[in-house]
């Protein structure tokens, strides 16, 4: 079967007055039907370009200038790149939604929260204008507003932040996108509502079926809610695979650094937390060869002068490094050494469910 | 002479039993929509806070946006003073002091703030902003004041070479490391720390965290590391105050409460964190509260958790206010039923 | 403690911040010299405002004739090879009191603009740093000097001092015109107070004063110097409006405003006299407006990279 969205070699350049920004470099990767994808990456990684790409909202003087962005599993895929703006316009929305960090700068601070999420589906076809003043209510109460028949009335402002992104997300899923981009979804929320919206993320994309590419810095979200990984950095995707074996046998030392440089939950106290030195690479005038070398402990030689390719290193796993992990750890072993992190058990047992008997309860744990 | 074998930093007392800063009973009231005779409502960002921070130790206060760490610990560092209450530091009662004598109590108070570009001042040079404190209170001149300025930026990783660059130049993560050389240049005891982490690149946090324990190993220094992200709290803490809606919630050490978390509100926030990990993840399973943090102008009567908690009882929970107890040797809670969830 | 060897030092965390910097080091500055240069109509009132001063300047040690002196040529004589710009209803060479009159504008320009700047900056900056009743007090006088028409203190000015000597003019400008400015300054300096870098400064034991000068103020410059480009040919265009109305510095100083004053009777005779200085009080007022904009535009920062 065809995946839902194919990238293939997507390059998005910046075109300034001091000379080009490539944000994104020729990234190529799919999301199949109903999967949840991370993608991770500090600032400046092109994770947040690449979202915008596939919308086509690159901001000026941005542009994509190579690569097909091909979407749709049955039948002919459409290329993205090469739609018109009339077929753009039907795609945003109704074939792929996006929500953002700040939900307050994507609502209408003086339209009813009804009528924006009514004004959602109008903008599409897919729904009729009565059909689509029906489904208010459901899709507030899908994504759990408690009180959704009288919070239609009510303005974006009386809304708190983790409600407002709830408002977004049934914005988002509206039109029964087959794709919903998250892009910092939870950055803004507090973890308690963190919690709230992977949970509601969670199940609608059990529910709907609904992919979702969630761009996020935080890999221990992406652990939470995705089932494949693409790590970016500096416009490039540097490890590629499913969540599991990402974290537990990470090839990239940009991610198996990233992964011990985290203070981690369950991990002992005081262990010194590995440091990655430097900066990520300032975009208008990248490093040469692999664009992680002056940040990494494990480079070689052949680092500084050639880019390695996103190679296969395991069943399904791919990363862009000359070196890669699992030969570093046994020719390296001191400089390995050097920055483990040893992480033990978790000793505590999994939080209690909550039991009280309250059908009405938002997000609670269905056990 | 380095500043680590200064006879002040020799003299420190690490002694994790012995209170260094007293805060007792203390509250921070804004006022808002005052008429020209009183009246009004006010935020009671902070609401009868007590607790003592130790000689050496790091205390971490966590707690959600809007339930008044960061107000605290302006308080604390009097940055704002506070409506009530007092804030003993080296026997001294800072709350009453004004003037001069709180201008000198300040190069044994530093604060470090959470947003490095914010915090320094876009028109002076990295050697101006880190040599302020020394200018202001006289303390180094000329040649003198340019060495210690090139000793505290190198003891902070920072090039010296640098020095005329402003801050505008720098990434975050070494506009961090300014904002923490200003702070450590008048050789303080104690720190205030308000998220000095949370605006950084991943990669970048690891390094701020490392070099903060690193320099209060070497001078002995004293933190209040105030944080939403309970990861970095429980990796740097000895001992961890948690705070909802303006009050502590549950203060202990650090392993008891991570281990065994008593008040609901703590067990609801730890398991919302999720773990870098997918097989923890899919095992972990957050309790969810419902809804979000009310708020500061109207708290909840009895505790003010009461409208999120999971265990919740009427009418006591909504009409006694559960006063911060010790529960488990020296592990305080307020909470009526603490434990049971 | 359970750490591996944590002694593992890496040793390019110099080299790799230093080889890869982020960014050039452009300084707000140069920046600001970078957008205001490509801006034309900016550059156009620079060129105008350079070649003003340079007259001025001239005009100080040289005039084609002297500024004052009468019958030199036949009365509303027109352009001619000697006189460019024609003589006026007493036969003065206009050319020579336009000269003149440039200097007058500039003195009264920059003048007012530094004296009412000083007033303004030091009154909203003490309003906006220790609010409460000074704040009160300051804004209270600045919102009765705004009911009380400009045209009424000057002229009160003017006969309480019994002067009409330039610098007097100036002073007199100066007192109705640093409204503005007090409150722009008030108003960032509200603003700039509640940064986390002053905050940060207060952390470190900076008394009043250093907040003031080192922390608030530079701060502030870029919309404080904004302000006193307009405050420029506000006052020029001011003091043209009271020598037109015979109020400003008094004859023979060759004002353009009073020589549009004393020409327009003869308009119909001979408009030269009259339209020279108008035109040239406009070509002055446009350009330094003109630069005025493209110095905002350069300076305000939403406008940075």
């Amino acid at each position: 079967m065809a995946p839902l969205l194919q990238v293939e070699d997507l390059k998005t350049y910046f075109h300034l007055r001091d000379g080009v920004v490539k944000a994104v470099d020729g990234i190529t990767f799919h999301v199949d039907k109903g999967e949840t994808v991370g993608i991770v990456g500090e600032s400046g990684s092109g994770k947040s370009i690449t979202s915008l790409s596939i919308m086509r909202l690159v901001p000026e003087p941005g542009r994509i200038v190579h690569g097909r962005i091909l979407f749709g599993a049955d039948g002919q895929p459409k290329d993205v790149v090469k739609m018109t703006d009339e077929e753009i316009r039907d795609f945003r929305g109704s074939d792929v939604s996006m929500i953002f960090q700040d939900p307050m700068t994507s609502l209408n601070p003086v339209l009813k929260v009804g009528f924006q999420v009514r004004e959602a589906m109008s903008a599409h076809d897919r729904f009729s204008d009565e059909q689509s003043k029906a489904r208010v209510v459901p899709l507030l109460k899908k994504v759990r507003i408690p009180g959704a028949a009288d919070r239609t009335k009510a303005y974006p402002h009386q809304f708190s932040g983790g409600m407002r992104q709830r408002v977004m997300i049934a914005m988002g899923l509206s039109n029964e996108p087959s794709l919903l981009i998250a892009d910092e979804p939870t950055t803004a929320l507090d973890v308690t509502v963190q919690a709230q919206i992977l949970e509601l993320l969670r199940d609608l994309n059990r529910e709907m079926g609904t992919a979702i590419i969630l761009i996020t810095h935080n890999l221990a979200v992406v652990a939470s809610l995705c089932t494949r990984v693409v790590v970016m950095y500096a416009g490039r995707i540097v490890e590629e695979g499913y969540t599991r074996d990402i974290f537990k046998n990470p090839q990239h030392p940009y991610t198996w650094s990233l992964l011990r440089s985290m203070p981690r939950l369950d991990a002992a106290r005081h262990s010194k937390l590995l440091t990655i030195s430097g900066l990520p690479p300032d975009m208008s005038n990248p490093p040469p060869g692999c664009k992680f070398h002056p940040r990494c402990r494990f480079r070689v030689d052949r680092c500084l002068e050639e880019e390695p390719p996103l190679g296969e290193v395991g069943p399904n796993q791919y990363a862009r490094c000359w070196v890669l992990m699992q030969n570093a750890l046994v020719t390296q072993p001191e400089k390995a050494a050097a920055a483990e992190v040893p992480i033990p058990p978790l000793s505590a047992e999994p939080a209690q469910i909550d039991q009280r008997p309250d059908p009405d309860r938002p997000g609670a744990v269905k056990a | 002479m380095t500043l680590e074998a200064s006879p002040e930093v020799e003299s420190r007392v690490v002694d994790k039993q012995l209170a260094l800063v007293s805060v007792e009973d203390v509250t921070k009231h804004f006022p808002i929509g005052a008429g020209l005779l009183g009246g009004g409502s006010a935020v009671r960002a902070v609401d009868g806070v007590s607790f003592e921070v130790r000689a050496g130790e790091t205390l971490g206060l966590v707690g959600e946006s809007g339930c008044g760490k960061s107000t605290l610990g302006r308080v604390i560092a009097q940055l704002h003073p506070a409506t009530s209450g007092k804030v003993i530091f080296q026997g001294q009662d800072l709350v009453p002091m004004r003037g001069e004598k709180l201008r000198r109590m300040r190069q044994e108070l530093q604060m470090i703030f959470q947003d490095p570009y914010a915090s320094l001042n876009p028109r002076m040079t990295v050697g101006e902003i880190i040599g302020e404190p020394l200018k202001n209170f006289g303390l180094a001149r000329g040649k003198e004041r340019s060495n210690r300025v090139h000793e505290v930026m190198r003891t902070c990783g920072l090039n010296p070479n640098f020095l005329n660059r402003y801050p505008h130049e720098f990434s975050g993560g070494q506009r961090q490391r300014i904002g923490i050389a200003r702070a450590l240049v008048l050789n303080p005891t104690f720190i205030v720390a308000d998220e000095p982490i949370s605006a950084l690149d991943v990669s970048i946090q690891a390094q701020i965290v490392n070099l903060m324990e690193d320099l209060q190993n070497r001078f002995k220094l004293t933190y209040l590391f105030i944080a939403h992200d309970l990861s970095v709290v429980r990796h740097l803490s000895d001992r961890v105050a948690v705070m909802y809606l303006g009050k502590i919630m549950e203060i202990a050490d650090s392993h008891s409460i991570y281990e065994n978390p008593l008040h609901p509100y703590t067990k609801a926030l730890l398991s919302s964190i999720p773990i870098p990990d997918p097989d923890l993840e899919a095992k972990r399973q957050p309790i969810l509260l419902q809804g979000e943090i009310p708020s500061p102008v109207n708290p909840p009567s009895g505790c003010r958790f009461h409208t999120r908690c999971p265990i919740a009882q009427f009418p006591i929970c909504s009409e006694q206010v559960p006063p911060l107890e010790s529960k488990v040797d020296g592990h305080l809670a307020a909470c009526h039923f603490a434990g049971q969830l | 403690m359970a750490t591996a060897p944590s002694d593992y030092v890496f040793q390019d965390e110099f080299t790799a911040d230093s080889t890869y910097e982020t960014g050039e080091a452009v300084s707000l500055w140069k920046d600001a010299w970078r957008r205001l240069t490509s801006n034309y109509f900016a550059l156009f009132g620079l060129a105008v405002i350079v070649l003003l001063l340079l007259v001025a300047i001239v005009s100080q040690f040289w005039t084609p004739y002297p500024t004052w002196k009468q019958g030199i040529g036949p009365t509303y004589g027109g352009p001619s090879a000697a006189h460019p710009f024609g003589l006026d209803q007493v036969g003065r060479d206009i050319l020579s009191r336009l000269m003149g009159g440039a200097a007058i504008a500039l003195a009264v320009g920059l003048g007012t603009a530094l004296l009412s700047s000083i007033i303004g900056i030091a009154l909203g900056l003490l309003a906006g740093f220790y609010r409460g009743w000074v704040d009160t007090v300051i804004s209270l006088l600045i919102n009765v000097w705004y009911g009380i028409p400009d045209l009424l203190v000057v002229m009160l000015f003017v006969v309480i001092i019994n002067s009409r000597e330039l610098k007097w003019i100036i002073v007199a400008i100066s007192i109705t015109a640093w409204l503005n400015m007090a409150r722009l300054v008030r108003g960032q300096t509200l603003a700039l107070r509640e940064r986390e870098f002053v905050e940060a400064a207060r952390s470190i034991g900076t008394r009043d004063v250093g907040l003031l000068t080192r922390h608030i103020l530079p701060n502030a410059l870029g919309p404080i110097i904004v302000q006193a480009t307009y405050l420029i040919p506000a006052a020029i265009l001011f003091e043209a409006f009271l020598s037109f109305l015979g109020l400003g510095a008094p004859p023979p100083e060759p004002s353009w405003g009073a020589m549009c004053a004393e020409g327009y009777k003869s308009l119909q005779l001979a408009a030269h006299v009259t339209l020279v200085p108008a035109f040239a009080l406009a070509i002055t007022l446009i350009a330094l407006n003109a630069f005025g904009d493209g110095l905002r535009d350069a300076l305000d920062p939403r406008m940075r990279r």
